[in-house]
């Protein structure tokens, strides 16, 4: 059997009407952080692209000249789910608009479906409705639902919220659900994920503190911290669950391809997205290199994140 | 004589006598015979007056038969015909569109002999066994899984789709070659004590992962021969208009082609297409309005176009629908919004601005509210007098909501089969007794002045108008209950809601609804008297076929397999 290609990490962007969802698609579109990303709309409608972005457009696809498409889901997401398959190769991850009634927990299963792989489910609250949303009788509870099984909320607006209305809002959402939630805007790498095996990063090797300024950090973004660790071999299987439960607080966002000792020859998926750890087999191992990197808060300590990757093994 | 709407050359006079003909006309309510020219009826009478009047050809095919103008089922979709490529394997007998009927499998083993049969008659071993129909809510406390499915086959892929159509259970073949097993982490894909999947698949995104084997079962129903069943299934049971609501993209130029080339002057159904435009509306509403504005122009006398269909939320049974305080006996939570409230007058603006009909799913009282506010603020905007918008299901549509649909000027078209089908589901589990009492509440609808008709949503339960209405007069249930004395309505109220009402609705009483000269002739051919028989008795009466635009259609031969 040959090896198959690593899945496509599929992420959900779900939130109530005036959330911020289209401006943050349009923003991922526009300004993708190096990512080739696929956008799932429901509505072509809501999309703007500069013309001199746009490569090229069918019915149901708009090619962008930075590498990124953008999908309407026709009335068929799983026929969608094909058309984006065949853009495999040349994308790194897809990114699911749901609408704002829906319930983005339930859309994210479609990322088991083949060639795929949930990467988290990411909700966007406006501080400055939010708290009367949740009380109206018509869609209080679908707002809450949204929010409480999400992994990560992100609250938006915040150039127009107040300080009080901002910390009201995150009252609000720690009664709520234990959710990660931070505040826009955000890197692409920690609303969607890092790229699983990111070029051009050198890795902490085992044991060791990096050097400043050696390189071993990744400069994905000003203020965030990003680590990447290569491991050497098969890790042991009760480590990770020592790594799990010794996450450091700031970490928001890892993902690690790696095997482990009682399945030497599948690739196992180390994945956290804001409150959510998963662990999942998705394939044959693929003679690429085990690895691991780690997205955490500005200000997070780069000692404690070396610490913490340095427990798989 | 002035020359006939339908055709250009006056075509011979045929006179048909009947034992009865009910008309549904208060002008002339009954008479023995009718005359037919050029499609339409010409008049309706006694034998010798008409000839007398008319001339012609009597034809005696019909002459013990009982006449009424040809149902209308306002609420179907266009998989009643073509699921049944499918095997049945559901809990209650049904008859297909050929005529053949399916004993119900009420225990595994008749579902896996079912299974067995089918396969059997497989010859490629590549092809799927696809099945539909099970409802393991009858089987409470036992387990329907994989297992059983190896029974049947070990090498061939199979798939069985749960009568809601939102889960399917699969045998291990299936999941073997679909890679679906112990690493199967989706929420939809249960695991036994063991760790392997069980077989069920719940929900379209777990459902998927059964590859082309999903797409074959969702595929197959768009062919031409499902078009062509689905005419043979409205035939059957004296079904001479549908609508089609919402099952069709009628922005795909391909699927609109189809449905005007099958529907020629042979095919025995007249189709209300509606587009879903929830669902498919990619560029916008108005640009999808503007679509159906220019698609209408293209409707026949066969295909009618220029409507539309929006959900408001799910199903009661399913706890999907939105509703009011108190919510599901259950406890469980409340439904689904399928659009924003705040959205939905908005979303229904550009096709009542276009004058375009627009039906809209609600099944909870809590829907139809903000629905009836959305309708509230278009038709304060923009008023439309005579706009027939309908509320589809309408299960738990309140005396003071049905108020103030007369007031807007809106239709209902309740879901009457549901107090047979699900009649003792929502006393027990999603509502109770007393809630349930005052669901489909035709009666109200009637007394207030909201116009009136029933469905089916097959292929959710079996094509018939002869089995709504006697849903709807009787309002028992399979347990012998009667749920809600008071919201019954007579045999004669029935039959108007499933020819007139419902022609009503789909903006088509002036062709189709009763019979009246210069409609359609369109016909039910009954064997026996609906207003005559005990209202009890209204289900088993045999339906010979129909007349469509006055060609004789006999139903299937029906067998017993």
């Amino acid at each position: 059997m040959t090896p198959e290609a690593a899945r496509l990490p599929l992420t959900v962007i779900g939130g109530y009407l005036g959330a911020g969802k289209t401006t943050l698609l349009n923003r991922l579109l526009a300004n993708p952080d190096g990512q080739r990303i696929a956008v799932l709309v429901n509505d072509f409608g809501e999309i703007d692209i500069d013309g001199r972005l746009l490569d090229s457009a069918t019915d149901n696809v708009l090619r962008l000249a930075n590498g990124c498409i953008c999908c309407s889901v026709a009335d068929n997401f799983a026929e969608t789910l094909e058309t984006v398959r065949g853009f495999a190769d040349r994308i790194d991850r897809v990114v699911v608009e749901v609408s704002g009634v829906g319930q983005p927990h339930k859309v994210a299963q479609w990322g088991h479906s083949p060639g795929f792989s949930p990467d988290g489910i990411v909700v966007l609250v406006d501080p400055l409705s939010i708290l009367s949303r949740a009380t109206d009788p018509y869609i209080g509870d679908t707002v809450i639902g949204q929010v409480a099984r999400a992994d990560l909320v992100v609250i938006s607006r915040t150039d127009v919220a107040d300080v009080d209305e901002l910390e009201a809002a995150e009252a609000w959402l720690d009664d709520v659900t234990d959710a990660t939630v931070l505040q826009a805007p955000l890197p692409t790498a920690v609303l969607l994920g890092p790229v699983s095996r990111p070029l051009g990063v050198d890795y902490c090797p085992p044991g060791e503190e990096p050097a400043p300024g050696s390189g071993t950090a990744e400069p994905q973004h000003a203020d965030h911290v990003t680590l990447s660790r290569r491991l050497d071999g098969p890790i042991g299987r009760p480590s990770i669950e020592t790594w799990t439960r010794a996450r450091p607080s700031g970490v928001v966002r890892a993902k690690g391809l790696v095997r482990v000792d009682d399945r030497p020859n599948d690739r196992t998926v180390l994945q956290i997205c804001g409150s959510s750890t998963m662990v999942s087999v998705d394939g044959p191992w693929d003679d690429g290199e085990d690895a691991v990197v780690a997205i955490a808060l500005p200000g997070t300590p780069r000692a404690a994140l070396v610490k913490w990757l340095n427990l798989l093994g | 004589m002035s020359t006939p709407p339908a055709g250009d050359q006056p075509s011979p006079i045929a006179v048909f006598p009947a034992r009865v003909i009910h008309t549904l006309d208060p002008a002339v309510p009954s008479g023995s015979a009718i005359a037919v020219r050029n499609g339409r009826f010409l008049a309706v009478g006694e034998v010798d007056e008409l000839v007398d009047v008319y001339g012609g050809t009597v034809d005696y095919a019909l002459a013990d038969k009982v006449l009424l103008p040809g149902f209308v089922e306002a609420h179907s979709h266009k998989d009643t015909g073509g699921i049944w490529q499918f095997t049945y394997v559901g809990f209650e007998a049904r008859r297909g569109p050929n005529g053949r009927l399916w004993r119900g499998c009420t225990t595994f083993d008749a579902v896996v002999d079912r299974l067995r049969e089918a396969d059997r008659l497989l010859d490629n071993p590549d092809e799927p066994l696809l099945a539909w129909g099970l409802d393991p809510i009858f089987w409470p406390g036992e387990r329907f899984d994989r297992r059983q499915l190896d029974a049947v086959s070990t090498t061939r892929r199979i798939f069985v789709a749960h009568s809601n159509m939102h889960l399917a259970t699969v045998n291990s073949a299936l999941m073997e070659q679909e890679g679906i097993g112990p690493d199967t982490v989706a929420e939809g894909v249960p695991k036994d004590d063991s760790g392997l999947p069980t077989g069920e698949l719940q929900e379209f995104p777990a459902m998927a992962l059964a590859g082309q084997t999903f797409r074959s079962f969702f595929g197959r129903t768009q062919s031409d021969e499902s078009v062509l069943m689905f005419g043979r299934a409205a035939r059957n049971v004296g079904v001479t208009t549908v609508a089609d609501l919402g099952t069709s993209n009628l922005l795909d130029e391909a699927v609109v082609r189809q449905w005007i080339g099958l529907a020629d002057e042979t095919f025995p159904m007249r189709t209300a297409m509606f587009h879903g435009a929830l669902i498919s509306a990619p560029d916008g509403d108005e640009a999808c309005a503007a679509a159906m504005v220019d698609l209408r122009r293209r409707s026949t006398d066969r295909v009618r176009f220029g409507n539309v269909k929006l959900l408001m939320d799910g199903s009661i049974q399913g706890g999907t629908a939105r509703l009011r305080w108190p919510g599901y006996l259950h406890g469980g939570p409340n439904g689904i919004w399928l659009i924003a409230p705040e959205q939905v007058a908005e979303r229904i603006g550009p096709y009542h601005r276009a004058g375009l009909l627009v039906h809209t799913h609600a099944n909870g009282d809590q829907a139809v509210d903000a629905l009836l506010d959305a309708f509230d603020q278009v038709q304060t905007a923009n008023p439309l007098p005579d706009h027939r918008h309908t509320i589809q299901h309408c299960q738990m549509t309140t005396p003071g909501q049905y108020r103030r649909m007369k007031a807007l000027g809106m239709c209902a078209n309740v879901f009457s089969n549901h107090t047979w089908f699900w009649g003792d589901q929502h006393r027990t589990i999603t509502v109770g007794p007393d809630r349930a009492a005052r669901m489909n509440a035709a009666r109200t609808a009637l007394d207030i002045g909201v116009p009136l008709s029933m469905h089916s949503d097959s292929p959710v339960t079996p094509l018939g108008p002869l089995h709504v209405a006697w849903a709807a007069v009787n309002r028992q249930t399979p347990k012998g209950e009667i749920m809600g004395e008071h919201e019954r309505i007579t045999v004669a109220e029935a039959m108007h809601a499933v020819t007139m009402g419902a022609a009503w609705q789909l903006r088509m009483d002036d062709a189709i609804g009763s019979i009246t000269p210069q409609k359609f002739a369109d016909c039910t051919v009954l064997e026996a008297d609906p207003f005559e028989v005990d209202p009890a008795e209204l289900r088993d009466i045999p339906v010979w076929g129909t007349m469509s635009g006055g060609v004789l259609h006999e139903g299937s031969p029906q067998t017993d397999a």
